[in-house]
């Protein structure tokens, strides 16, 4: 037995094992992308890395065989920069969004392309819960949203955008006049008291998320009902009451508490409310400096100070969101400061790291050449855009027919991706090197297995399965240095070069370069 | 377009002389490359179904190395040199200018008419004579730009391209009275210097004269070839330099006199003739001659000591009575008959040789494990994929002294216990594999090696394989790859090759410089060596001396001489009137050293301490007029294009450093960029699993450690040496006298005629090829950045 230790935790292991076998003994992760039981460590990715201690080398962990009285770092800072660069590095090289475009367009940061591919499948009931996920008041942004979402979708640049808004309104429309409206689950009652002053978007959405979360929640309010800036700004035509009311209502539902006619005037009302309160949310729109001070805040451009990724005010307890500290803003924001907010007095009151939301990772395109634009475009619908005529709404087929043109720019492999997973472990930056780019292709549409070069990371685990497996044709590197590509040889089609292995393939692949068509089938449909 | 049908019935005479196994594609596609001047895919697939050759195998390793191509060459082929030489006296612009003359658009390399297909080279190792640009067979110096139209077309003019021209062959030398040596090295041949033997052979047949000629190795002084040396009956010796067809005659009749009266006479009188009626007045003999007492001569050979390069300039590289006269064999001949296989392994560390391949690994502890490996199947390597541009060390050794390179080898082999012997040469070496393989073919007549090498009962089988075109096969494991007919991508260390080598068996690998200097250790004895040197680097180094100095040329040296006594004293410094600024050591992978450190010693260790490595011994003199953003520039692409894009800090890591140094050579730097360069360049070395990546940031690191105010310069938007295109304008000043010389030659129109006036650049069309100033007749063309 040959003795080694990995941060500093000793483990006996047999002659001939690599230092990820040590690891794995010890329980110890270490990321790997190229790496495959089975197949010969290609040492291509490099994110395995690991530095030798007493030669203060770095060298990979799966191929690197450990030697008697070997002493490895591996949960180091300097270790983890390596690995994030390594990551970084094959990221500057990944043509492929994890997220869609409109995902970042949308203040709310909804998963559009999953509603929509939930339309296009006719389930209604599961785009209501996709969309409530991030947007508490749907069937009113159907109606008053300017819709940045569909200034951000890359169908735009080919003909019209994916009507995202109608279809939003169509789901949130269909489920409030269902029988049985969508309500979310609230966990159990955690004892925490949350006081919310406003009951506008901004309140309304928190209280939504908070009682999610199990928090009790009080709505105050001057007026004398909820609705804030919502019963002020749209005309009637855009936004009837009865909508506004119902979705109110929904929110109300999951066991809000309110007091309207209710004024917070002075520090003394604040402090009260504070001392009673295990948090207090300020929500209640556009207010002078001088009632700011008047609660005994500091005062900032906009409203009261803020820390702006976690909205806390400086008084401990006491947060701020909305157009109180936004000014002017869109009513999707409005509910997307509820949203966020509501997660970060969610940390608070559980006595967690008050961090803010996560802001989410992801690998993104950027700019698309007219070429690419067709590469996505060639694999959607090819409906034309159509809206509802004002007072109706779409139909059934119509919604589905509309959603399928969506050119799903996010990943297939979002949540699953390998390279996704260690970049977010690693925090690595996606936009650290900027640089020549690859095309965005996908070759083989007509086929089962899809190839997206762009995605490719030069694992060779596809080269291997599929030699190991003696395929006929296979698959190979072509070229060399920055520019090497994975083929087909005598360019064959990819389902001539897996005619045995192909589902070994798309399930080592580490990234989303080789899938199946319809990744939600699954291989055995194919 | 004509389609022909292809004659596939070749395909299966070169799969019957190569085999049928996988390792022999690379063979394979040279002999049909050879034979179609291009891979069709039809022929590709025909290898597969003859051979064991998958259609993946022959896919990737045709698209790996950069000989083997998939479209048709053009009936010309213009190489244009970019080793590091022609770099600095401006091959870009040279290539660029072929480039704009053929119409190429970018990632084209043959024109729209199939007449000539351009294709860079790393180095053709006439670094004295660049920037070069060899049109088929016809090397051509100090091209400018505006000579491209009339080189083109003078190749369109000569109907088919040459054949490699083969050599007369030698006179006998019987009877003879004296000798006349030419040297016929690459560099010289590419000079001229086989035009120069074939009119020494013509002239002494007409005039009569008994002489022996003789073709000679390198003797290193590249800035004087052609370099003929006459040895007279009488013993004397008289060298002339840059020596041209026509001049042959006056020299060889000046020291040697025909045999018959008549003739005498007859060319007594041809020369009165020749006299009046040319225009010359001095004799060419004058001109030309060179004294070795010479003071330049002698500060240039002086300090050297041949010890890999024994006497160069002396030895016909092919002779091998010759070699045998001068001791050749002794030293294997004592290694098999009075040595055991460790005394000599002890001989070589009581030598205190390193490996000359750029590692500078011990040589006795590689030869040592090697030896101790289990197992009774061992192999050596010869590593000849020297590949460093500017570095023709190895190629030198290998045209000149191939019996030297064979007696190393086979000391290697006996040994360790290897039956056989492989020399693995850059394929851009045509004239070094072939005196390899003659060279071995008549060592094995003599019984020299072979079975029952030297009477025993030892077997030894040399063979040669060729490089195909990938600087990443120098590194020992991606060499191993090639070898058995893989891409040459490394793999990673350890297991070390002396474990678990060539098909899995103990592999011995050592460079060319480190197996030449074997039989002088093994006569002169291991301390002899170690007594030249420093505490831990022993013995000599070959250099290539090239770029800003007055004599280049490839020299060797004790190590422990200082930078400065090469670039000086052998070098003879810099021109007139600039200043010597740094030298760049170890290429690619090497780095900077600046004039202030110039006393550093050449020794490992030292010029590993001041940012630098010993390297395979490229050694290229900077002067002020050389950007040192742009040198570190150029090393970085050179690494990047040879990256074998296995591992992501090299393959995607040395590709984010080059454009960042784009970035900021063309004014577009960016705040941050210097210290991510340096950040970048760390990870690099870190990360990377080959020593190709380890070393690659190592030119950009090294300058901005003592350069950093011009890479600062950079970011500011001016070069300070004017030399990056893009942050440099041309002005047409006041002495301007309306000459029109600037606008005849501006290869893009980018200066309007007009006569008697003060003529202007439009600097929207001007592509900063530096023709105007050269054709200018009155210095009015200023570089502004």
């Amino acid at each position: 037995m040959l003795n080694i230790t990995i941060d500093d935790q000793h483990v006996p292991v047999p002659a001939g094992a690599t230092i990820l076998d040590a690891a794995e003994q010890l329980g110890i992760e270490i990321p790997t992308l190229c790496f495959l039981r089975g197949y010969e460590p290609s040492t291509s990715c490099l994110v395995c890395v690991v530095r030798n201690r007493q030669t203060g080398q770095y060298v990979p962990a799966c191929a690197t065989r450990v030697v008697d009285g070997m002493q490895i770092d591996n949960a180091t800072a300097e270790v983890s920069a390596m690995r994030r660069t390594a990551l970084e590095l094959l990221l500057s090289d990944h043509v492929g969004d994890c997220l869609a475009p409109c995902y970042f367009a949308c203040p709310a940061h909804m998963d559009i392309p999953l509603m929509l591919r939930q339309i296009g499948q006719h389930q209604i009931r599961d785009a209501i819960a996709t969309i409530k996920q991030d947007i508490a008041l749907p069937a009113v942004l159907g109606r008053v949203c300017p819709k940045p979402c569909e200034k951000g979708c890359r169908r735009n640049a080919a003909d019209d955008p994916v009507a995202v808004c109608e279809l939003k309104r169509y789901v949130a429309d269909a489920d409030l006049a269902s029988d049985d409206p969508y309500r979310p689950a609230c966990r159990p009652d955690t004892g925490k008291r949350i006081a919310i002053v406003g009951a506008g978007p901004t309140g309304l959405a928190a209280a939504y998320y908070l009682r999610q979360r199990g928090h009790a929640c009080t709505l105050i309010d001057q007026a004398p009902r909820a609705g804030g800036r919502l019963r002020r700004e749209p005309g009637p035509d855009e936004l009837p009451a009865d909508v506004l009311d119902a979705e109110i209502d929904q929110i109300l539902r999951l066991g809000v508490d309110t007091r309207w006619n209710t004024r917070l005037a002075t520090q003394a009302d604040l402090e009260q409310l504070a001392a009673t309160s295990d948090a207090v949310l300020l929500a209640c729109g556009v207010t002078d400096a001088a009632q700011i001070q008047a609660w005994g805040l500091p005062v900032a451009r906009r409203g009261p100070e803020i820390d702006r990724n976690t909205y806390q005010t400086p008084r401990a307890g006491v947060f701020a969101a909305g157009n109180l500290v936004r000014g002017k803003a869109l009513v999707v924001r409005s509910t997307a400061d509820g949203k966020e907010v509501a997660q970060t007095i969610d940390q608070y009151v559980s006595g967690r790291e008050v961090r803010g939301p996560a802001r989410p990772f992801s690998s993104r395109i950027h700019k698309l050449t007219s070429e690419e634009i067709q590469e996505f475009v060639s694999g959607a619908g090819a409906a034309c855009h159509t809206t509802p005529a004002p007072g109706t709404s779409y139909h059934g087929e119509d919604a589905a027919d509309q959603s399928n043109r969506c050119l799903a720019c996010g990943c297939v492999a979002h949540g699953s991706c390998k390279l996704e997973r260690y970049a977010i472990m690693y925090q690595a930056d996606a936009s650290r090197f900027d640089g020549e780019r690859r095309p965005y292709e996908v070759i083989g549409r007509a086929a089962a297995v899809l190839f997206e070069p762009g995605k490719c990371i030069k694992c060779e685990l596809c080269v291997k399965i599929a030699a190991a497996a003696r395929e006929p044709l296979g698959l190979t590197f072509v070229g060399r240095g920055f520019h090497v590509e994975l083929q087909v040889p005598f360019g064959g089609a990819l389902d001539q070069a897996l005619t045995r292995v192909a589902a070994e393939c798309v399930a080592a692949c580490p990234t989303a370069a080789l899938h199946f068509r319809d990744p939600h089938a699954g291989p055995h449909t194919q | 377009m004509i389609t022909t049908e292809l004659d596939l019935s070749y395909v299966e005479q070169i799969v019957a002389q190569c085999g049928t196994g996988p390792d022999a594609v690379i063979p394979i596609l040279q002999a049909v490359q050879h034979h179609y001047r291009y891979l069709p895919e039809r022929v590709l697939q025909r290898i597969c179904e003859l051979t064991e050759i998958t259609p993946a195998q022959i896919t990737g390793v045709s698209t790996f190395y950069t000989h083997f191509r998939h479209q048709p060459l053009g009936r010309h082929i213009v190489h244009v040199c970019r080793g590091t030489a022609c770099h600095v006296k401006g091959a870009e612009l040279v290539q660029d200018a072929v480039a704009l003359q053929l119409g190429l658009q970018p990632g084209e390399d043959t024109d729209a008419r199939g007449e000539f297909t351009l294709q860079p080279v790393a180095c053709l190792g006439c670094c004295t004579l660049a920037p070069v640009v060899q049109v088929d067979d016809t090397t051509h110096g100090r091209v400018t730009p505006r000579r491209i139209p009339e080189l083109l077309a003078q190749a369109l003019r000569t109907p088919a391209p040459r054949r490699a021209r083969p050599l007369s062959p030698r006179a006998d030398a019987a009877g003879a009275a004296g000798e006349i040596r030419i040297g016929l090295g690459s560099c010289c041949q590419a000079q001229g210097s086989g035009l120069v033997h074939d009119e020494i052979l013509s002239v002494l047949q007409e005039a009569g004269v008994s002489a022996a000629v003789k073709r000679v190795g390198c003797i290193g002084m590249c800035h004087q070839t052609p370099l003929m040396q006459l040895v007279t009956p009488q013993g004397d010796s008289a060298f002339y330099a840059h020596v041209q067809p026509p001049d042959v005659r006056r020299i060889v009749l000046r020291h040697f006199r025909p045999r018959s009266l008549v003739r005498r006479v007859r060319y007594g009188l041809s020369q009165w003739l020749d006299r009046c009626y040319s225009d010359e007045t001095t004799d060419a003999a004058e001109t030309l001659g060179l004294n070795l007492r010479d003071p330049p001569v002698c500060a240039f050979l002086g300090p050297q000591k041949h010890i890999a390069t024994e006497c160069c300039g002396d030895l016909d590289p092919l002779d091998l009575d010759e070699y045998l006269r001068h001791d050749g064999f002794a030293a294997l001949r004592r290694c098999v008959q009075e040595l055991t296989p460790p005394q000599i392994v002890d001989e070589v560390a009581r030598s205190g040789l390193r490996g000359r391949g750029g590692g500078g690994f011990p040589t006795h502890r590689k030869w040592h494990m090697a030896l101790e490996a289990p197992g009774n199947t061992k192999y050596v390597i010869c590593n000849g994929d020297e590949g460093d541009p500017g570095a023709f060390m190895d190629r030198m050794l290998l045209e000149s002294f191939p019996y030297r390179i064979i007696e190393g080898i086979a000391i290697a082999a006996h040994t360790i216990g290897a039956r056989e012997a492989i020399f693995y040469i850059r394929a851009e070496y045509p004239l070094a594999v072939a005196r390899i393989r003659e060279a071995i073919e008549r060592c094995e007549r003599h019984g020299l090696i072979g079975r029952e090498m030297l009477g025993s009962d030892l077997h030894l089988q040399l063979r040669i394989m060729e490089g195909a075109g990938a600087f990443i096969c120098g590194e020992e494991t991606a060499l191993i790859q090639s070898l058995e007919g893989h891409r040459g991508t490394p793999t990673l260390r350890p297991p070390y090759p002396v474990e678990h080598g060539l098909w899995g068996y103990p592999t011995l690998i050592n460079n060319v410089e480190t197996l030449a200097c074997l039989p002088w250790i093994f006569r002169h004895g291991g301390d002899a060596f170690a007594r030249l040197g420093t505490g831990t680097s022993k013995g000599t180094k070959v250099f290539a001396l090239a770029g800003k100095v007055q004599r280049g040329g490839l020299i060797e040296v004790p190590m422990g001489v200082t930078i400065r006594q090469i670039v000086e004293d052998i070098g003879g410094g810099v021109l007139p009137g600039r200043t010597f600024k740094a030298v760049q050591v170890g290429g690619p992978s090497g780095g900077c050293v600046p004039a202030a450190l110039a006393e550093t010693p050449v020794d490992y260790e030292a010029l590993v301490a001041v940012g630098a490595i010993m390297g395979s011994g490229g050694l290229v003199v900077l002067d002020n007029t050389d950007c040192m953003v742009d040198i570190a520039r150029y090393f970085l692409r050179f690494t990047q294009d040879q990256s074998c894009g296995k591992c992501t800090f090299c393959r995607i890591g040395t590709k984010r450093m080059l454009e960042i140094m784009d970035r900021i050579c063309t004014g577009q730097g960016r705040s941050g960029d210097l210290e991510e360069l340096e950040q970048l360049g760390r990870s690099v070395v870190a990360g990377s699993i080959c020593g190709l990546g380890k070393t690659a940031p190592n030119p950009v690191l090294s300058t901005l450690r003592y350069f950093r105010e011009e890479y600062e310069a950079h970011l500011r938007g001016t070069c300070p040496a004017h030399k990056c295109t893009a942050l440099i304008r041309y002005q047409i000043n006041r002495d301007c006298i309306g000459c029109t010389l600037c606008a005849q030659h501006c290869p893009v129109n980018a200066i309007p005629m007009t006569p008697y006036q003060v003529h202007r650049v439009d600097l929207e069309l001007c592509t900063r090829c530096d023709t105007c100033r050269q054709v200018c007749p009155t210095h009015a063309v200023d570089i502004v950045s």
